[in-house]
C-alpha cells in the first residue's frame, strides 16, 4: 500500500512537472525577449547590464515600424470580421445541415488547416502573379488579406463548430413555438447561445492574423506588416530596439486574451446563475 | 435483524466522508450467499456510495468491510470477488462483444481455448447471438448492450455481483423483460446480487432483502413482504408509493397488541395484533397505515368492525384495471387515496358526498 | 444535434455556404490548380513562357540534390513528430487528469505563446541558444563548463524550433481524446482485475489514438513547409525543402521549379495523410459511420 501510494506521488509529480516544463518551453524565448527589452546594454548578452527604457525610446525616435504596425492592424481587423462571420456560417453548414456535395465542402474548408503556411502562401503568391499579370494589379494588402481569410477560416470554424456542436436545438423549437421566424429565432436564441464560440473564434482569428508571418511574407508584396518588417530586421542584424518591439506586440494579444477570459467568465457566472 | 451465519458480504458500522460532508453514518449491511439484495433509496441516500466501497472504489472513513471473511482493507477493486454492471454500462468502446467479455479472463491469463468456451457459454446464459461476438458495443441495442455488460461481469464468476441502476436508462417494456431475466439468471447461478435502485418497485419484483436508505443511513433491511407490510416508519411507507396515513391514539393492549382510537374516523375503539405494529414505534406522532386498496365505499348503514369516514370526491383516475379515487376528509392534510376494482360504472362523481371506510384490524401502526 | 436536410435552392444554405465556398474555390482550389498548370510551363529572362512542356518535371526528377533535400526534410519531419508526440502525451494526459481545475488557464497559456508572432518567438530563442545566450549563461551558473551547448545554426537548432512551433497540436488533439474518456471505462477495467499500468494500456491508450494520430499527422504535414526555424536557428546548414522553393523564387525567379517544388511537398503530405488515414482512422470501434 505505502510504495503504491509513494509510487503515485512520483508519477503525480512526474505529470505535472512535464506540464510545468513544456510551459517554461513555451515561455523561454518570449520571456527573454521581454527581459532584453528593457537593458541599457547594446549588445543582447548576458548579464543584462541595468535596466532602462532607453529602446523603447529609441523605437519612437524612428517610427519607421508604425506604418507596419498600422497595415497589421487593418489586416488583421478585416480578417478577423470576415474569418469569424465565414466560420460561424461555416460551422452551421458543416453540423446542422446536410446537403448535396456537403463532404467536398467540408473537405475544401478544412484543408487549409492542413497546409503548411509556407506552401498555402505560395501557392495563392503564384495564383495572384499570374492573375496580376492579366488583370494588371500586384500584391499588396488586399492580397494578404485574402491569404489571412483562407488560412484562418478553418481555424475559426472549427471553434465554432464545437459551439454548434453542444447547443440544445429544443431551445430554438421553442423559440419557433413561441412564434419567432427564422431570423428572430438565430438573432434571439441562435447567435446569442453561440455567442461564447463566436468571440472566441474572433479573438483567436485576430491573433492569428495579427502574429502571421508566412502568408503575408508571401503576399505582401512591398507592403509590410508588423512580422514581415521584424524579420526583414533581424535578417539584417540583432538589435536590442527588436526586444523592445517585441514587447509592444504582445500588448494586444494580452488585451484581448484578458478580455475574453473575462467574457468566458461572465457567461459562467450567468449560466450558473440561471442554472440554479 | 438477526445475524446471518456466514455473510458474503459483512459491511460494520461504516462511515464515509467526502471531504467535511458524511455521505454515510455508520451503515451495516450483511449480504448472504446466493442472496440477492437491494439498496434502495431517494438520490444522495448513500446507496452508490455504498456500492463503490463494496467494489472497492471508494475508500472507508470508519467501520470495517470484509467479504468471504477477509477484510478488505487496502484490497484494490481488482483484487475482490465482486464484478460491477456500471450505470451506463461501461463497455469499452473499442472492444469487441468478445473482448469485452474476455477481459476480466485475459488479466487472469486464463488459457485461450478456456476464454473462447467461457464466453461462448456467457452469450448462451445471456442469449446474445453468437455473431454479436465479433461487433462493437454501439452497434448493439441498448438491451443487448446490457447483456454483454451483465456477460462481462459474470465471466470471471464473481462471488457478489454489483449493479449500479443499470436499468434506468432503459424503455419501461424493455426493463420489464430484463428485470425477469434477472431474476431468473440469479436463481440459475446463485451468485450473490446487490443492486442499487431508486425503484422500489424493481426492488421488491428481484430482491431477497430490501435495504432502504435515507441520508447515509439504513431505514429498514427486511424482506419485500416486511418493508411493504410492515415498513418501520412512514418514510418507508411512503416510499413504496401512495397510501394513507391516519393520526391515531394507541394505548398498549397486552403482548405487544395495541389499541387505537382515531378522532377522524367513527368506529369503536380497534385492537390491532403485535404484528400489526412496527418494531420501532415511538410514543409520540403514531398513525395508521391504511393501504388504498383497503378501503372502500360504505352503504349509508353502519358495518361492524369498520372504521368510517365522510368526505367529498375530489378527483378521480381510471387506469384499467383498478380505479382510483381520492376523497378530501376535514381534518386530514391529504386526500384519502383509495383504489377500487376497475369497473364499467363509477361509484361516485366529483364533488359528491360519500362515506368510505375500512378494517382498522388490518392496517399496520407506526410512527410518523 | 438535430439536423437539416437543405437544397441548394434554400437562400439559407446558400447564404451559409456560398461566400465561403466561393472564397475557398477561387483562392485556394484554383490556386492549386494553377500551381499544378504551372509547372508544366517555362521561364526565359526571369519571365513566364506558356510552354506546355515537362521541362521542368525532368529537372526536378534529374537532379538528386533536391531529393537529398526532399528526403532530409521528411526525416527532420518524422523526427519531429516522434519529439512532439513524446512531449505532448504526458503534457496532455497530466491537463486531463491531474491538473482538472488548472486546465483552463494552462491551455490559455498554451494558446498565447502558440499566436504570438513566430518571427519574434524565433529570434528570441536566437537569444537562448546563441554560445553566448540565456541558456549557456545558466549552464555556466550552474557548474557546466563555458558554452555546454552549441545549437545555434544546427540542425538541432532548426528541430528545437519545430518542436516549439508545433508542439501544441498534438498538445490538443491528444487532450482532447482523453477528456472525452468516461472514467467509469477505468473502473470497469480495475474492477475486471486490471492493475493502472494495464489499463492504461488496454483503456487510456487506445481510447486516445484518434487524438494522436490526428496530432502526429498535424505535425509531419506541418513540418514539411518548415522556413524559418532551418532558415533563421539552423543557420541554414541544413538547408530543408522550404529553401529550395524560397530560392527558386527569390533568386532564380523560376516560377514554375517553386510551383513543381511545392507540389511535391503537398504530394508527399497527401499520401502520407491519406495513408495514414487508410490504417488508423478507419471505421473506429465500429461506430456506425453517423451522418455526421
Amino acid at each position: 500500500m505505502r510504495t503504491t501510494r509513494v509510487k503515485d506521488m512520483v508519477l503525480d509529480t512526474a505529470l505535472v512537472g512535464s506540464v510545468v516544463l513544456l510551459l517554461v518551453f513555451f515561455y523561454v524565448p518570449i520571456v527573454t525577449l521581454v527581459a532584453f527589452s528593457f537593458t541599457s546594454s547594446r549588445v543582447l548578452t548576458l548579464p543584462i547590464e541595468g535596466f532602462s527604457f532607453a529602446w523603447y525610446g529609441e523605437l519612437f525616435r524612428k517610427p519607421d515600424f508604425l506604418p507596419a504596425v498600422a497595415n497589421s492592424a487593418i489586416v488583421a481587423a478585416v480578417s478577423t470580421v470576415f474569418a469569424t462571420v465565414f466560420g460561424t456560417a461555416g460551422a452551421l453548414a458543416w453540423i446542422r445541415y446536410r446537403f448535396r456535395l456537403q463532404s467536398l465542402f467540408r473537405a475544401v474548408t478544412f484543408a487549409p488547416l492542413l497546409f503548411p503556411q509556407l506552401l498555402l502562401g505560395v501557392v495563392m503568391l503564384l495564383w495572384f502573379s499570374v492573375l496580376g499579370n492579366w488583370l494588371g494589379f500586384s500584391t499588396g494588402l488586399v492580397t494578404v488579406v485574402i491569404g489571412h481569410i483562407v488560412y484562418i477560416t478553418p481555424f475559426a470554424l472549427v471553434i465554432v463548430a464545437v459551439q454548434v456542436h453542444g447547443f440544445d436545438e429544443t431551445l430554438e423549437d421553442a423559440a419557433r413555438d413561441a412564434g419567432a421566424s427564422g431570423w428572430e429565432v438565430f438573432r434571439e436564441v441562435t447567435f446569442p447561445l453561440l455567442w461564447p464560440g463566436i468571440f472566441s473564434a474572433a479573438t483567436f482569428s485576430f491573433l492569428l492574423s495579427w502574429g502571421n508571418f508566412y502568408i503575408s511574407y508571401s503576399l505582401s508584396g512591398t507592403a509590410r506588416t508588423l512580422p514581415v518588417f521584424v524579420y526583414s530586421g533581424i535578417a539584417v542584424g540583432s538589435s536590442p530596439i527588436y526586444p523592445a518591439l517585441a514587447t509592444l506586440n504582445f500588448i494586444p494579444a494580452l488585451l484581448l486574451v484578458a478580455l475574453a477570459e473575462y467574457m468566458r467568465r461572465r457567461a459562467l457566472k450567468r449560466q450558473a446563475a440561471a442554472g440554479s | 435483524m438477526e445475524a446471518l451465519a456466514s455473510p458474503i458480504i459483512d459491511a460494520v458500522t461504516i462511515v464515509k466522508d467526502y471531504g467535511a460532508a458524511r455521505a454515510l453514518h455508520g451503515v451495516s449491511l450483511q449480504v448472504g450467499a446466493g442472496e440477492f439484495v437491494a439498496l434502495v433509496g431517494p438520490s444522495g441516500c448513500g446507496k452508490t456510495t455504498l456500492l463503490k466501497i463494496l467494489a472497492g472504489f471508494e475508500d472507508l472513513t470508519g467501520g470495517s468491510l470484509s467479504i468471504r471473511g477477509d477484510d478488505m482493507a487496502g484490497v484494490p477493486a481488482a483484487a475482490r470477488p465482486t464484478r460491477m454492471v456500471f450505470q451506463k454500462l461501461a463497455l469499452f468502446p473499442h472492444k469487441t462483444v468478445a473482448d469485452n467479455i474476455a477481459f476480466p479472463l485475459k488479466l487472469q491469463k486464463v488459457a485461450r481455448v478456456e476464454i473462447e468456451a467461457r464466453v461462448r457459454a456467457m452469450i448462451d446464459l445471456m442469449h446474445l447471438k453468437p455473431e454479436y461476438l465479433d461487433r462493437y458495443p454501439a452497434q448493439l441495442s441498448g438491451g443487448e448492450q446490457q447483456r454483454v455488460a451483465l456477460a462481462r461481469a459474470l465471466v470471471s464468476k464473481p462471488s457478489v455481483l454489483l449493479l449500479d441502476e443499470p436499468m434506468s436508462a432503459l424503455d419501461a417494456k424493455l426493463k420489464k423483460s430484463l428485470q425477469a431475466e434477472l431474476k431468473k439468471l440469479h436463481r440459475e447461478i446463485g451468485t450473490s446480487f446487490v443492486l442499487v435502485t431508486h425503484d422500489l418497485e424493481e426492488a421488491m419484483m428481484l430482491a431477497d432483502r430490501i435495504c432502504v436508505m435515507r441520508s447515509g443511513r439504513v431505514i429498514q433491511i427486511g424482506t419485500p413482504t416486511d418493508i411493504y407490510y410492515r415498513p418501520a416508519n412512514s418514510f418507508v411507507a411512503g416510499f413504496i408509493g401512495e397510501t394513507n396515513f391516519l393520526p391515531v391514539r394507541a394505548e398498549p393492549a397486552g403482548n405487544g397488541a395495541m389499541t387505537v382510537t382515531s378522532p377522524l374516523a367513527t368506529g369503536a375503539p380497534a385492537r390491532l395484533a403485535a404484528d400489526h405494529v412496527s418494531p420501532s414505534l415511538t410514543p409520540n406522532g403514531t398513525a395508521l397505515l391504511v393501504r388504498p386498496e383497503t378501503i372502500r365505499f360504505l352503504d349509508a348503514t353502519g358495518e361492524n368492525g369498520v372504521w368510517s369516514m365522510t368526505g367529498m370526491v375530489e378527483e378521480y383516475f381510471i387506469k384499467g384495471s383498478s380505479t382510483q379515487y381520492r376523497v378530501r376528509v376535514t381534518g386530514l392534510d391529504a386526500p384519502v387515496v383509495m383504489d377500487l376494482a376497475g369497473s364499467i360504472m363509477l361509484p361516485a362523481k366529483v364533488g359528491e358526498t360519500v362515506r368510505i371506510g375500512f378494517d382498522p384490524a388490518a392496517a399496520f401502526l407506526l410512527s410518523e | 444535434m438535430k439536423i437539416e436536410q437543405k437544397s441548394w435552392r434554400d437562400p439559407v444554405l446558400i447564404a451559409a455556404v456560398a461566400p465561403l465556398a466561393l472564397v475557398m474555390l477561387v483562392f485556394f482550389l484554383v490556386p492549386l490548380v494553377m500551381t499544378a498548370v504551372l509547372t508544366f510551363q517555362t521561364t526565359q529572362y526571369y519571365r513566364l513562357v506558356w510552354t506546355w512542356d515537362l521541362k521542368i518535371w525532368t529537372e526536378v526528377f534529374s537532379k538528386p540534390h533536391y531529393w537529398t533535400i526532399m528526403g532530409r526534410t521528411m526525416v527532420m519531419a518524422l523526427i519531429c513528430v516522434v519529439l512532439c508526440v513524446l512531449i505532448a502525451f504526458p503534457a496532455a494526459y497530466a491537463l486531463a487528469t491531474r491538473l482538472k481545475s488548472y486546465s483552463t488557464a494552462i491551455q490559455i497559456l498554451i494558446i498565447f505563446a502558440f499566436l504570438t508572432d513566430a518571427v519574434l518567438k524565433t529570434f528570441g530563442w536566437i537569444l537562448v541558444l546563441d554560445k553566448n545566450g540565456v541558456a549557456n549563461w545558466l549552464l555556466a551558473h550552474l557548474g557546466f563548463p563555458a558554452e555546454a551547448l552549441n545549437l545555434l545554426f544546427s540542425p538541432a537548432g532548426t528541430m528545437i524550433g519545430m518542436v516549439y512551433n508545433l508542439v501544441v497540436y498534438p498538445m490538443f488533439t491528444i487532450y482532447l481524446s482523453l477528456v472525452r474518456i468516461d472514467r467509469d471505462l477505468l473502473l470497469a477495467a480495475y474492477d475486471a482485475g486490471a492493475s493502472r499500468v494495464r489499463a492504461f494500456f488496454e483503456v487510456t491508450l487506445p481510447l486516445a489514438r484518434p487524438g494522436l494520430y490526428s496530432g502526429a499527422i498535424l505535425v509531419f504535414v506541418l513540418s514539411l513547409g518548415a522556413f524559418l526555424e532551418p532558415r533563421v536557428l539552423g543557420g541554414g546548414t541544413a538547408p530543408l525543402a522550404s529553401e529550395l522553393i524560397r530560392q527558386s523564387f527569390e533568386t532564380r525567379v523560376n516560377w514554375p521549379l517553386g510551383a513543381a517544388l511545392t507540389l511535391v511537398l503537398i504530394l508527399i503530405g497527401a499520401l502520407t495523410l491519406a495513408l495514414v488515414g487508410v490504417i488508423a482512422l478507419r471505421n473506429p470501434f465500429g461506430k456506425r459511420r453517423a451522418a455526421a
